[in-house]
Formats: structure tokens, sequence, C-alpha cells
């Protein structure tokens, strides 16, 4: 077990009538090493506040997150975070963003230099390892988002609808492009999207969430080995599972008036 | 399906562009020749109208004696002396200002406390036209440049303060978290992405600087002093020489022109990666 959650609860405070949100009640979760973990759920369900929260950009009002047998307080460099958007830094070419964890950890060598041209080879983008990163499509920039985070090597990665902004198709290759870099390295992921079909692709688990509070409404596993092509998709079992999916969220239809805001509002640590 | 092969298809020319292209140039080679025309037109009239005695001389100089003023002017043992006292006060006055607001304009972006603190009065100072300030700048710092540099400093140093301040506040938030998430040291994500993230915004508050700075100079020199263009001007203009007095205007712009430009040229390589 890489990842334990205990009773984990987020309650926002606000200044709307309504006084304190809470954002997420009691989560109990344990993901294992190697899993790949997909939390799906309308908005204001809180699968980006918990994302956040097991980065350690976020604190829990209660409850514990135990990572790798340690208690979470902090960031950890052994935790990968991607975000909706690919969040390159524009004046820095392909190659430099790439090495951007390495200088931040104090390891920029040529050693880490030929690693970053390993991993841009790998998700596609050898021959783009000088442009800048408003040369290229949203698709190749998520690449990019995805090889800055492959690079140094975590053992957890987080990914927050990491491929939202993207259209179907390109969607569709990423997710393949995901299995096909993550897989092999036993790299734990959890994945946060509000596309049940993509959730049911990927996943080892689906983790349903339901709004107002944000709690756990169901976990669905999905058994299906670790080789997946859009095939799978056609698959009876397949749409079974997307069906169990829905019908856990179901019962609690998203309603965005009192807690969208909740995802894209989010505090983070302090210095 | 049947390909109709009558049909005209539009081709690349040997020039390698399509038709579009081909109007779009053709349309913007027509308002530059326009906009030539409209120059012509302008300083016939400048030439014309003092010269029928339509509008008097002391008014408005035939442009061709403004150009000769000019051509005279800079020919004077004097003129370097005045162009090089205002270029000096201008560059001081513009540096001096550039550094401050982008010191202070930094400790308020990044430390809200003290924007709590101090940002008031920084409004406060702001909302004083800097203008008055001048007789005052005058009699603390003498007669002499100090004065002008100072008051070129008290106007230009604003606009790079606010920009400063509010690149660094709007940076996007998830490049600081993406930081964060690599557990980057306050000072690497100042230097690494706050940094350069707020330079676009903070350089076109240098530019504005540099427009300031040249008003600051010549004000302060037109409220006080025995030296400079500014001065130049206010005197000419008291003895009447009209044609002198546009000579300077011209060279004043001038002086605005080519350093506006110059800053626009270390703002392109710079700030490379600007999206226009």
């Amino acid at each position: 077990m890489i990842l334990q959650l205990r009773d984990i609860s987020k309650t926002y405070r606000t200044r709307t009538p309504q006084g304190n949100v809470e954002a997420l009640t009691s989560v109990d979760l344990e993901i294992q090493e190697g899993e790949v973990v997909s939390f799906v759920g309308p908005s204001g369900c809180g699968k980006s506040t918990l994302l956040n929260m097991v980065a350690g950009l976020l604190r829990p009002t209660t409850g514990h997150i135990v990572f790798d047998g340690e208690p979470m307080t902090e960031p950890s460099r052994r935790i990968g975070f991607m975000f909706q958007q690919p969040v390159l830094l524009p004046w820095r070419s392909v190659r430099k963003n790439v090495l951007l964890p390495s200088e931040v950890f104090g390891s920029k060598s040529d050693e880490m230099n030929q690693r970053a041209e390993e991993v841009l080879q790998l998700v596609g983008l050898g021959d783009f390892l000088g442009a800048l990163p408003q040369h290229l499509s949203g698709g190749m920039q998520q690449r990019v988002a995805l090889a800055r985070v492959l690079v140094y090597e975590p053992r957890m990665l987080l990914m927050d609808e990491p491929f939202g902004a993207l259209d179907e198709f390109t969607r569709e290759t990423m997710n393949l492009e995901l299995l096909r870099l993550t897989k092999p390295t036993g790299i734990t992921v959890l994945f946060v999207t509000h596309n049940i079909l993509e959730a049911v692709f990927l996943a080892d688990r689906v983790v349903v969430m339901s709004p107002r509070p944000g709690r756990v409404a169901g976990i669905v596993d999905v058994p299906f080995g670790e080789e997946r092509a859009i095939e799978i998709m056609r698959n009876p079992g397949f749409t079974d599972l997307v069906f169990r999916v829905r019908s856990l969220l179901g019962d609690t239809p998203g309603d965005d008036s009192m807690t969208s805001d909740l995802d894209s509002d989010r505090e983070s640590v302090r210095w | 399906m049947v390909i109709e092969k009558d049909l005209p298809v539009p081709r690349a020319t040997e020039s390698g562009l399509d038709r579009d292209e081909r109007e779009r140039i053709a349309t913007a080679r027509r308002y530059r020749v326009g906009s030539f025309l409209v120059a012509v037109a302008i300083f016939v009239l400048w030439e014309l109208l003092p010269r029928s005695g339509l509008v008097p001389e002391i008014i408005l100089p035939p442009i061709s004696s403004i150009a000769y003023a000019l051509y005279t002017l800079v020919q004077t043992d004097f003129f370097l002396d005045h162009f090089l006292v205002t270029l000096n006060e201008i560059v001081w006055g513009f540096v001096i200002g550039t550094v401050i607001g982008l010191a202070v304009g930094i400790v308020l972006g990044v430390w809200g406390g003290a924007k709590k603190l101090f940002y008031p009065f920084v409004v406060a100072f702001q909302a004083v036209p800097k203008i008055v300030l001048a007789p005052l700048l005058i009699s603390w710092f003498g007669y002499g440049q100090m004065s002008k540099v100072s008051m070129a400093v008290v106007i230009s140093f604003f606009p790079v303060l606010i920009n400063t301040m509010v690149g660094l506040e709007n940076v996007p938030r998830d490049m600081v978290r993406l930081m964060q998430s690599l557990r980057a040291s306050r000072r690497q994500i100042f230097t690494k992405v706050e940094l350069p993230a707020a330079a676009p915004l903070m350089f076109a508050g240098v530019k504005t600087a540099l427009t300031f700075a040249v008003i600051g100079a010549i004000v302060g020199e037109f409220v006080g002093a025995a030296e400079g263009l500014g001065f130049l001007l206010y005197t000419y203009n008291f003895q009447l020489r009209i044609d002198r007095v546009f000579s300077v205007i011209i060279i004043l712009s001038l002086i605005g022109g080519i350093l506006y430009f110059f800053v626009e040229w270390v703002d392109k390589k710079l700030i490379y990666w600007r999206q226009d």
C-alpha cells in the first residue's frame, strides 16, 4: 500500500450566506503501489480538492494522509502533479521546461539533460526540443507536461483532469500514451476526470464521487488487464462498468449552483 | 465522384503567394502611399499658409524656415552642451526611476504585508499632479541637473512600480502551484517563475517610464534652469524665435523617439516569447 487516506474531510470557510462549505467529508481510501485509480464525479464533488490534499498543496481539515508509510504534510518530490492546463513556462524551450524539476532539485547535469531528451523522445517530441511551447498544439503541450513529470521518476502521479481541455481524438491518443508510458514503470496514478469513459478505460479502480458534501459514492473495480486498446470499449463488460459508474453518479446529479467554484477557488499551502 | 476539371482553381503564383496574400500586400502598399501623400499635403500647407500671410509667421513659421533654423541650431557651439545636459537628465531620470519602480514594485508585489502597509501612500502620491513638485524640487536640489533628474524620477517611477506589482500579482496560479509541487524554495519560485512571468508587463511599464522621463526633465527645465534643451526652448519662445522653438521641439521628439525604439528593441530581445 502506497497511499492511505483516513477519514479525510475539508471544509472551506466562505462569506456566502450558506456559511462554511463542506467540500469533502470522511473519505477513507487505500491505494496499492502501481495501481491506476481514477476519480470521477460532477463538479463540486471535491475530487480536485482531494487530489490537492494528496499532493500536499492543501491541508485536510480532519484526517490523515499517509504516503509510503509517512504522514503527508507538504509536497513531496516523489509525487508528480499534472494540471488540467499544461502549465508550461512560455519563455522556456520544450527541453528546458522538462529540465525545470531537475533545476529545482539542484541536480542539473549532463545526465539529466540526456534523461530529458530520452523522455521527450518517448512521448514523441524528440524533434521539438528547442521549440517554444506556444508553437505546439494543445496535445503536444500536454505531452511536454507529462515528460516534465516523468523525467524525475516520481512514485506516484497525480493528474487533475489533464486531458479535459483536449479534443476527443487527442484525448483518446493521450489516454493510450499515458498507459504506454506509465504501466512499465509501475508508477501509481491518481487520475481525476469528469469523463466516465476515460475513467473506466484508464483505471484499475474507479472511485465515484458525489457532491454536497463531497464523498465517495462507490468504488468500481475494472477487471481488465494492463494491455488496453481502444477496442475494449466495445466489450460488453466495459459498457456494464460504465453504466455502473453512471448509476452511482445517477442519484446525485451535479448541481453547479452552490459549489461550482470550489474546485477552482481552493487555497493552497502558504509559504 | 466526378471532379470538375474546368473549374478555375486558385493557384500559387511564381512568388509563392496566393491571391488573398497579394491583395493584402497591395492594400498595405496603397495605404503607405496614402500616408506619404498626407504628409506631403501637410508640409505643403505648412509652407504655404505662413508664406501667403493667412497665418502670421510668428505663430507658424514656414517649414522651410524651421528646417533652416534647425540646420543652423545644430551648428552653434552651444547646442551640443544643451543637448547633452538634457539627454543626461533624461537617461539618469529614466534609469533611477526604473530601478526604484522595479524595487518598490517587487516588494509590494511579492510581499502582501508591504502592499497593505504602503500601497495607500503610493496611491495618494500618484494623485499628486507631479508637475506641482517641480518648484519644490528646484528649491531642494538647486538650479542644476539634480532637480531635473529628480523630476524625471518622480514622474517616471510610478508606471514601472504599478506594472511590476500587477505583473507579480497576476502570475498564473498554476505555475506557482507547479513549483510548490516540486518543493521549490521561495527564491526559486521568484527567479524561475514569477519574475519572467511578470516581465512582459514590467517592461511595458519601463517603456512608459521613458516617455515620462523626457517630460519630467523638460518640465524641470521649464520651471528653472540655466541649461538644457527645455531651457533653450523656453528662451527662444521668450525671444519670439519661433522657428528655433520648433527646431528644439523636433530635436526633443527625436530624442524621445530614438530612446523609445531602443527600449522597444531591448523589449523584443528580452521578452522573446511575447505573442502579439
